[in-house]
């Protein structure tokens, strides 16, 4: 690795909540034109008395929170397996559902407008969209993770073409989860089974891979999410290593984020009304020395409360500021390059 | 139906969760023997694949939530290729019943059954060791309460009473120097984590794993007199003392043959088990071989002779059905299923344990295990069923009454029933005549129809 000290942490967003000032199980971000955060609450099991609280907040950066839209449920509008978001170019919103296996547009102050998709493997069907990326065209790709393939459509949902099937050769995928669009329109995919980030050009072609099966520096556990930056640096969510890794164009390690979270404010303003708890937490010991097996990384982050526990998306703004949702720990953990 | 299938339906009902037709002929091609051993060394059958879970099921990555938590669990009963290491843990689950309702801490329940799957085939003494450090039963049990100068007798009672040897076996003193010899066996930021556990925190960013710690500044080092013995026991000498005492292998022996034989006791095959216990220094993979091997569970009398749980009920018929092989968000229907059934698994109603046998069946119950087994084999898109429908049409096309139920039972994990329920399910056959195939979905309706007659009989709510 290059440099350790390439990416330092900033702030956290988030605070566990079935409504309103916080999130539940988010899995992704996306912003709009104005820089405003959207946040996918997946929330589970699909409960009658939890099914409403599927919804995605809306907040700032500085963690005003000014809203919510959508609401679990199957009807037109409403969200089951919500899985990703992206904006148009004209700040409408795409929301991608695993469940229904349909793609559902809002208006950014979450007026639903229409939706697309239906279920299936032939061309244009989709059998779970995992994620989804708009290119410079406004034409949008969808990650068609239980078909194993990339599809693109237009705004409306017209089927343009589709790449990939089931392998691990060069373009071809397992269960592809994250994907997302350099500024020259190359396209990256988290080829989340075969532990891997592709890159193909925008017509499908394979340009590139990086990546292997492991725990070491460059190799990845079922990579969720990739965001790249002008520089062609990747920032790939590491799902299945908890941790964020950091890689330049040629694909050496430029730094590994595995978590830093401290409260933000929404807890803070929890323990400021709960004044005992929030006492006895300052008193704990947060970073306990753990003995679990090192392969169960996950068991560490469920144990070290300021580890990513399950980061699931890796978003970037304009401002050099990363964005990690940290799905299982209810928070968008923010970093910046120092 | 052979003799060698009936057997072997028998024992995948007791040492997993059942077996579809298909499946029991490769065990029997395999043999008895051979199955038994496969069975007892789950470690040489491949793991779940744990990765799609979590990926689709965002709230079983976290285990937050009970019902995540109870989801997370039927999907592994009804998908596991290691049916013993699941049925296991569902054996000791329901002996040092842990509950999530006082500890509101799913997670921690889900951490307490990984080892029952890790250790349940294990040493005896070995598995009480984990028991007495694991997080949730210190916490249950309040052992975190037990100290040097108040102790806390609540674990080294129940250790006594309800996980290792039973009432009537140990004395008042010997409950009191039990407990003292865990005093200081504790949680990591035990006052932190009291509170949140009392307020049902969740806040702000979920739960936190609890972590054993042991405080020696906290614990009773005096000499204790234990079952006859004297010494400056700790925990771990304590449960060396427990597991060689001859109680301990009556004890297990009693609960292993309830819960994989007969819900009717029988001393003399207890006896054989114990000794087996005691022959192989409390060894519970060789009891079980014992157990599985034995002339009493091979028999006809064995067969049949339980009450199957709620969980037992559930998963065993979305295997046979099929179509549960991957995540898909409607497991927790099936997990709640079992809830209203009576068995809240990871949250059993006291120490206890369910009361299990005939106990599992009254008139609410029996309404809830009848509708449920029905809804899930009556889905004619399942792949189970579909290939139920197709090894029947495979008897010809034209299939008479009787061969019609024979096939349904023998498809339905090699059921046996009286001749009365025979008889029954006979008529109601032959008021539509010979099963046709000609007319396709009239055909494939009748199958379903009777698979279904047959999971509300009696005989199905046996294992």
């Amino acid at each position: 690795m290059t440099t350790k000290t390439a990416f330092s942490y900033s702030h956290t967003i988030g605070f566990l909540s079935n409504r309103y000032k916080g999130f539940q199980n988010p899995v992704d971000v996306a912003m709009d034109s104005q820089g405003l955060l959207y946040v996918i609450n997946r929330v589970g099991p699909e409960l009658t008395v939890r099914i409403p609280y599927k919804r995605i907040t809306i907040c700032t950066v500085d963690e005003e929170y000014l809203g919510e839209i959508s609401t679990g449920g199957m009807n037109d509008g409403q969200m089951w397996w919500p899985s990703a978001l992206a904006f148009d170019s004209d700040d409408k919103l795409y929301v991608a559902d695993e469940a229904l296996n349909r793609i559902s547009i809002f208006t950014k102050d979450g007026e639903f407008l229409s939706q697309w998709g239906t279920p299936g493997s032939g061309p244009g069907q989709l059998d779970r969209p995992s994620g989804i990326a708009f290119d410079s065209s406004d034409n949008l790709l969808v990650t068609d993770s239980l078909n194993h393939r990339v599809q693109k459509f237009n705004r409306n949902g017209s089927f343009i073409g589709a790449w990939g099937e089931m392998g691990d050769g060069p373009g071809q995928f397992n269960m592809p989860w994250g994907i997302t669009i350099d500024k020259s329109g190359d396209v990256y995919v988290a080829d989340w089974r075969n532990d891997r980030i592709q890159k193909l050009d925008s017509n499908g072609k394979f340009i590139a891979q990086w990546g292997s099966s492991g725990e070491g520096e460059g190799q990845f556990n079922r990579p969720a999410a990739v965001a790249v930056d002008d520089y062609g640096n990747m920032y790939v969510a590491d799902w299945g290593n908890e941790r964020v890794q950091i890689l330049d164009r040629q694909g050496q390690v430029l730094d590994i984020l595995r978590g830093d979270s401290v409260d933000s404010t929404w807890a803070d303003d929890y323990f400021q009304a709960n004044p005992n708890e929030g006492a006895a937490r300052l008193a704990a010991d947060l970073e306990p020395v753990i003995d679990v097996p090192q392969e169960l990384l996950r068991e560490t982050s469920a144990n070290v409360e300021k580890l990513f526990w399950g980061p699931t998306a890796v978003k970037l703004d304009d401002q050099g500021r990363v964005y990690i949702v940290d799905s299982c720990r209810h928070r968008l953990q923010i970093y910046r390059k120092s | 139906m052979t003799q060698d299938t009936a057997l072997m339906a028998h024992l995948l009902r007791r040492a997993g969760f059942g077996a579809t037709k298909d499946e029991l002929e490769q065990y029997v091609a395999k043999g008895y023997e051979a199955t038994v051993e496969e069975l007892i060394h789950p470690e040489l059958a491949p793991q779940l694949d744990e990765d799609v879970i979590r990926r689709y099921h965002v709230d079983q990555n976290s285990l937050m939530l009970i019902e995540s938590c109870q989801a997370y669990w039927m999907y592994r009963m009804i998908n596991t290729k290691r049916p013993l290491e699941e049925k296991v843990a569902l054996f000791w689950h329901g002996l040092f019943a842990t509950a999530y309702g006082k500890l509101n801490h799913a997670k921690a329940v889900v951490n307490q059954t990984n080892t029952f799957r890790r250790q349940g085939l294990g040493s005896f003494a070995n598995l009480l060791r984990e028991l007495s450090r694991d997080p949730a039963m210190i916490f249950w049990l309040d052992n975190k309460d037990n100290h040097k100068d108040a102790p806390n007798e609540n674990f080294g009672r129940e250790l006594l009473e309800l996980f290792s040897m039973g009432i009537g076996t140990y004395t008042e003193e010997d409950v009191k120097s039990c407990a003292k010899a865990f005093t200081g066996w504790t949680i990591q930021n035990a006052d932190y984590m009291s509170i949140r556990a009392s307020r049902d925190s969740i806040w702000p960013s979920g739960r936190i794993d609890w972590q054993f710690v042991y405080l020696p500044e906290d614990h009773d080092d005096s000499e204790k007199q234990f079952l006859g013995h004297t010494g400056r026991f700790n925990g771990d000498d304590i449960i060396d003392i427990i597991t060689q005492h001859p109680a301990s292998s009556w004890f297990i022996a009693g609960q292993l043959y309830k819960f994989f034989v007969s819900d009717n006791p029988n001393e003399a095959a207890t006896q054989f088990l114990a000794e087996e216990y005691r022959k192989s220094k409390g060894d519970i993979r060789s009891v079980m071989r014992s157990l599985f091997l034995s002339d009493f569970f091979r028999s006809e009398e064995a067969r049949f002779a339980r009450v199957k749980s709620p969980a037992e009920l559930v998963a065993g018929t979305a295997r046979l059905a099929g179509g549960r092989q991957f995540p898909e968000w409607s497991i927790v229907m099936l997990s709640n299923d079992a809830n209203f059934m009576g068995q809240e698994i990871l949250n059993p109603p006291t120490v206890e344990g369910w009361h299990t046998g005939q106990e599992w069946v009254d008139t609410g119950t029996l309404v809830e295990r009848v509708n449920s087994a029905t809804l899930e084999i009556g889905d004619i898109t399942k792949p189970g069923v579909q290939a139920i429908i197709a090894n029947i049409r495979d008897k010809g096309p034209i299939v008479s009454p009787k061969t019609l139920v024979e096939a349904c039972l023998e498809e339905l994990g090699c059921l046996s029933v009286s001749e009365g329920t025979f008889n029954s399910l006979e008529s109601h056959a032959k008021t539509e005549g010979d099963l046709e195939f000609h007319d396709l979905a009239c055909a494939e309706g009748r199958i379903v129809e009777m698979l279904q007659l047959i999971l509300s009989t009696r005989e199905y709510q046996m294992a």
